[in-house]
């Protein structure tokens, strides 16, 4: 990468040159060296510590990881569109992700956590309902180029009618969008979409039982508890009840009494005779 | 100006006008109908059993009875029971009520979150005994013939395995088996649902279940327009243009809307046994399906099975329900491939007199 005029280390060593011009050292103004008066003492002082410091940020910006404003190719990054479009909204999404995989505390921000998360995997959801749709978008432009060539080559055999003309392009956007939800391509992206469409729907949910829990409101994890325990039980009532009545009945039994009784027995056919 | 040139600007202006008139009687016929000119499932039947939300139908005879045992029509959770009497003259239950054949119907209900714990433990033990139970008990007879679709020839086939003692005479119609037979014979429109369910993995589909707490109707109708993307593209243009012609067209296309709009949501347990032990684990071929604890064993299947399967079914395709022959333990299996697909088998107009009809002389024999 070529420096740009306008990098943190061209400001630092532009600031280390001012203070040298600013208190030149007597070496520097080829004089012998002589008694340091303490208010020049301290300056110097001062000025050691003053270019320790930027030296040390320096350093520690050369080691990277943070988004450096200050430079143009950052700046240009903000606004390419593939940085939008790509693994995450950007600026905002890294920001998003330092106060969401940042250190959790006992107390402060719960709820502002999980709105935060839920914005997230809205992003998240809206990113893969994108790729999905590139790539039923890429099959519609293999369909396209397909048609285009089909007129192309066999002028003579075309429809004549608006009709025949729409009937032939449905039938290759037919057979072309089949291929493509056939390819590993297209059931991975439904896959994530799916996935990722669940995810906020439960996150929803999480932030939803947060204010029925605040509202003395029964939660969506509650209720379904509660069906799941009355399922359960109105199984067990109706097996007894059918263990009561009729014991053989919910269980594999070698037919008796039923499979003996005839057809001839049956009360419809006796009305018959 | 040639001759040909005349020819094609004569043939723009012909068609132009057929297509502003096609569309002007079509807007004219769309603003005269309301809702309830499209009535669908109206064969006349009463109800005569109900347990929470499912309901039992019994359908008034039109005609002499030829068939002694009734049969108990069973459709599946993704979709509804209606599709068999979508109108009068394209209905499979007045077909066989025409022939003779006594007719019970069972309404699964519409499932909502507070069903999201049904298993098909409770639609076989249950809810599908319960009616038998009721049906045997009404009429007074030891067994019925049972008619599975769809899914509801899944709940058929086990409830058969796990009470063989109640079931006459197996029917089923458009009923998977082995899930991941979709590519025998390597149509790539047909399976779609089998490879991407299988595409997904266990925690995707519980994660689903956990969010929606059902396994909603409308995902499952995207899933289906996804499986047919040039039809779905020319639905609501050419495909409503086309029924323009006349009304009774376009009603028969508006009932068939009507059903597909009344999609239930799947409940959410019962949804994980049918994505992940039968689409993904393919489980029921394999002999491992288990249902509170027992084994669905489809070798203890020794009464007669009648399949029926439709040729051009992209939804259940036709070796995914074949694969039955070779796994029931009875010797008399019969098939009948049906021209048509996944729901034309029931609602064509060439599939009318040969459905029902199929139905009734197989069961007749073996009355």
């Amino acid at each position: 990468m070529s420096e740009s005029p306008f990098s943190f280390e061209s400001w630092a060593t532009a600031q280390a040159a001012m203070l040298k011009s600013m208190f030149p050292t007597p070496a520097d103004a080829g004089g012998a060296p002589a008694a340091v008066p303490p208010l020049q003492e301290q300056f110097e002082e001062l000025r050691d510590t003053w270019t320790e410091s930027i030296n040390r940020w320096s350093e520690f910006v050369k080691e990277g990881g943070a988004f450096d404003f200050s430079k143009p190719e950052s700046l240009r990054a903000m606004f390419a569109p593939e940085r939008w479009l790509g693994n995450g909204a950007g600026v905002f999404d890294i920001g998003l992700r330092q106060v969401l995989e940042g250190p959790k505390y006992a107390t402060l921000f719960d709820l502002d956590r999980k709105l935060l998360e839920l914005r997230q995997l809205a992003t998240r959801r809206d990113q893969n309902v994108a790729a999905f749709q590139a790539v039923l978008m890429k099959g519609w432009n293999t369909a396209f180029a397909k048609f285009s060539k089909e007129l192309a080559s066999s002028r003579e055999k075309l429809p004549s009618t608006w009709r025949g003309m729409t009937d032939r392009w449905l039938s290759v956007v037919n057979d072309t969008m089949i291929d493509v939800h056939r390819t590993d391509e297209f059931v991975e992206a439904q896959k994530q979409m799916l996935r990722s469409a669940s995810d906020y729907r439960l996150q929803e949910r999480k932030i939803a039982e947060a204010w029925c829990d605040a509202m003395h409101i029964p939660t969506r994890s509650e209720m379904d508890e509660v069906q799941r325990t009355v399922t359960e039980l109105r199984r067990q009532v109706r097996a007894l009840q059918r263990g009561a009545s009729e014991p053989m009945s919910g269980a594999i039994q070698p037919a008796t009494s039923a499979r003996k009784r005839t057809a001839a027995s049956s009360p419809r056919r006796a009305r018959r005779s | 100006m040639t001759a040909a040139k005349k020819t094609t600007a004569a043939r723009a202006v012909a068609e132009f006008s057929d297509f502003s008139l096609k569309l002007t009687r079509g807007q004219r016929m769309l603003q005269r109908l309301k809702d309830e000119d499209v009535q669908i499932a109206t064969a006349d039947k009463e109800v005569v059993f109900r347990r929470d939300k499912v309901t039992l139908y019994r359908y008034k005879a039109t005609a002499k009875r030829t068939v002694d045992v009734p049969v108990l029509v069973a459709y599946g959770q993704i979709g509804r029971y209606t599709m068999t009497d979508l109108q009068e003259d394209r209905s499979m239950l007045r077909n066989l009520l025409a022939l003779g054949v006594d007719v019970y119907a069972v309404d699964w209900g519409n499932p909502s979150r507070s069903d999201r714990w049904l298993t098909f433990e409770d639609y076989v033990d249950d809810y599908l005994n319960e009616c038998v139970e009721f049906i045997c008990r009404e009429q007074s007879i030891p067994s019925i013939n049972l008619l599975g679709i769809c899914e509801g020839g899944v709940f058929s086939l086990c409830y058969t395995a796990l009470y063989p003692h109640r079931v006459k005479n197996l029917v089923l119609t458009i009923t998977p088996v082995d899930f991941h037979q979709d590519q025998a014979e390597g149509r790539k429109a047909h399976g779609l649902l089998n490879l991407w369910t299988r595409g997904l993995g266990a925690d995707d589909i519980d994660q689903l279940i956990e969010a929606n707490g059902n396994l909603p109707g409308e995902l499952m109708s995207y899933v289906f327009a996804q499986m047919t993307p040039g039809a779905t593209l020319s639905k609501y243009n050419i495909g409503l243009l086309d029924t323009f012609d006349d009304e009774k067209k376009l009603l028969n296309f508006l009932r068939m809307e009507k059903w597909i709009a009344d999609r239930p949501h799947h409940p959410g347990e019962a949804a994980k046994q049918l994505l992940v032990n039968l689409y993904k684990n393919n489980e029921l071929i394999r002999g491992e399906f288990k249902l509170a604890g027992r084994t669905v064993d489809l070798r203890k299947i020794k009464i007669p099975v009648l399949n029926i399967f439709a040729k051009e079914d992209h939804i259940i395709p036709p070796k995914t329900t074949q694969a039955l022959g070779g796994a029931v333990g009875t010797k008399d299996y019969t098939e009948i491939g049906l021209e048509g697909g996944h729901v034309g088998v029931f609602v064509s107009g060439k599939s009318q007199g040969i459905l029902g009809k199929g139905i009734h002389d197989w069961l007749l024999k073996r009355d």
